[in-house]
């Protein structure tokens, strides 16, 4: 009567094996993920901007974060102030979320949240 | 009939076991409980989630035999499905307050076999309820949270699994937040990493039609983060 409850263990249990191998790489390439959705949830707008906004923001000293070269294709990631997005000519706004817009930007510009 | 009256009709209807000394009410009807007048608008999923503390475990058997309302599935033993239309399904977990929140066993029983998920540790009993007559005990809400979040979510289960963390993260006091950072803790750090993970996954869910927008509140859960990562720095 329990072999439905046995087997939902055994499932269970792989799945705590799994996320512990997760755990133990969270500092190389298997905690990539981890790393890009804690600066998104970070994050209250994304923008979508030419290479050239995105080297005029590098010039600025605008923070490049290095998740985005850890994925493949290569982003390059800013974070700026929402009133210094609002002046860049290219910048077009996208949902913050792990969708096909932001997964295959080339250049984006991150809003963050008041850290107040 | 209206998702309350159903959640309150079944309530009702599994008075029996839901008032022994000891049982919990578990999951996502949780948040719909501790909202004002348990209005019961979180709609998360349809079933009613009965945490059994093993030491328990006799004394709700002994209550099934009033059950008059449910049968229990024959995929599912844990699960008592309504005979009629207009109640949720219950399911019954087991609770072991000194097992480990990343196990899991059966508490094997020709009657009432218990899932008994080591996340459930971290629940305690918090608020009492009277609900259609019938008094329910509802876990901390701390605790709660917790237990969701350091259970793997994966899927379409999980992401409602995490709405219910959401729902129970709009209803929380300050009072609470602070008991859930000190419970944090104390958790091991793989355990801390996994509340951390999803959270992120909250933060990023999409609005689902019916159910708590994760969208307005992006900003709380930053800050939640932010309370909690001073615990992880290495």
């Amino acid at each position: 009567m329990s072999a439905t409850l046995e087997r939902r263990v055994r499932q269970y249990r792989s799945r705590m094996l799994i996320r512990a191998f997760d755990y133990r790489q969270r500092h190389h390439a298997g905690g990539v993920w981890f790393r890009l959705r804690r600066l998104l949830a970070g994050t209250s707008q994304a923008h979508v901007i030419s290479e050239n906004d995105a080297a005029q923001l590098r010039q600025e000293g605008f923070r490049l974060e290095p998740v985005g070269r850890e994925v493949d294709p290569p982003k390059m990631i800013l974070v700026a102030p929402a009133q210094r997005v609002a002046a860049l000519a290219s910048a077009k706004e996208i949902p913050v979320c792990l969708g096909g817009e932001l997964l295959s930007a080339t250049c984006l510009v991150l809003v963050p949240f008041d850290a107040t | 009939m209206t998702f309350r009256d159903r959640l309150f009709a079944t309530v009702a209807a599994a008075r029996a076991v839901i008032e022994e000394p000891g049982v919990l009410i578990v999951g996502s009807e949780v948040p719909n409980f501790l909202e004002p007048g348990s209005a019961s608008t979180l709609v998360v999923s349809h079933d009613l989630d009965i945490g059994v503390p093993i030491e328990r475990h006799a004394a709700v058997k002994s209550r099934l035999a009033a059950l008059h309302d449910f049968q229990p599935s024959a995929d599912e033993p844990s699960v008592w499905l309504p005979l009629g239309g207009d109640l949720l399904e219950i399911n019954f977990v087991g609770i072991d307050a000194a097992q480990d929140p990343a196990e899991a066993y059966v508490l094997a029983d020709a009657q009432l076999p218990l899932l008994v998920f080591g996340a459930l540790s971290l629940v305690t009993p918090g608020a009492e309820l009277v609900i259609a007559g019938t008094r329910l005990r509802l876990p901390r809400p701390a605790g709660l949270l917790l237990e969701k979040l350091v259970t793997d979510r994966t899927g379409d289960k999980g992401e409602r699994d995490l709405l219910v963390a959401l729902g129970l993260l709009m209803l929380m006091s300050a009072a609470e937040r602070d008991e859930l950072a000190e419970t944090y803790r104390h958790l091991r750090p793989e355990l801390r990493h996994v509340v951390r993970s999803n959270l992120t996954l909250l933060s990023l869910l999409g609005p689902r039609p019916g159910m708590p927008d994760p969208g307005p509140r992006r900003a709380e859960v930053n800050a939640l983060l932010h309370r909690l990562e001073p615990s992880d720095q290495s």
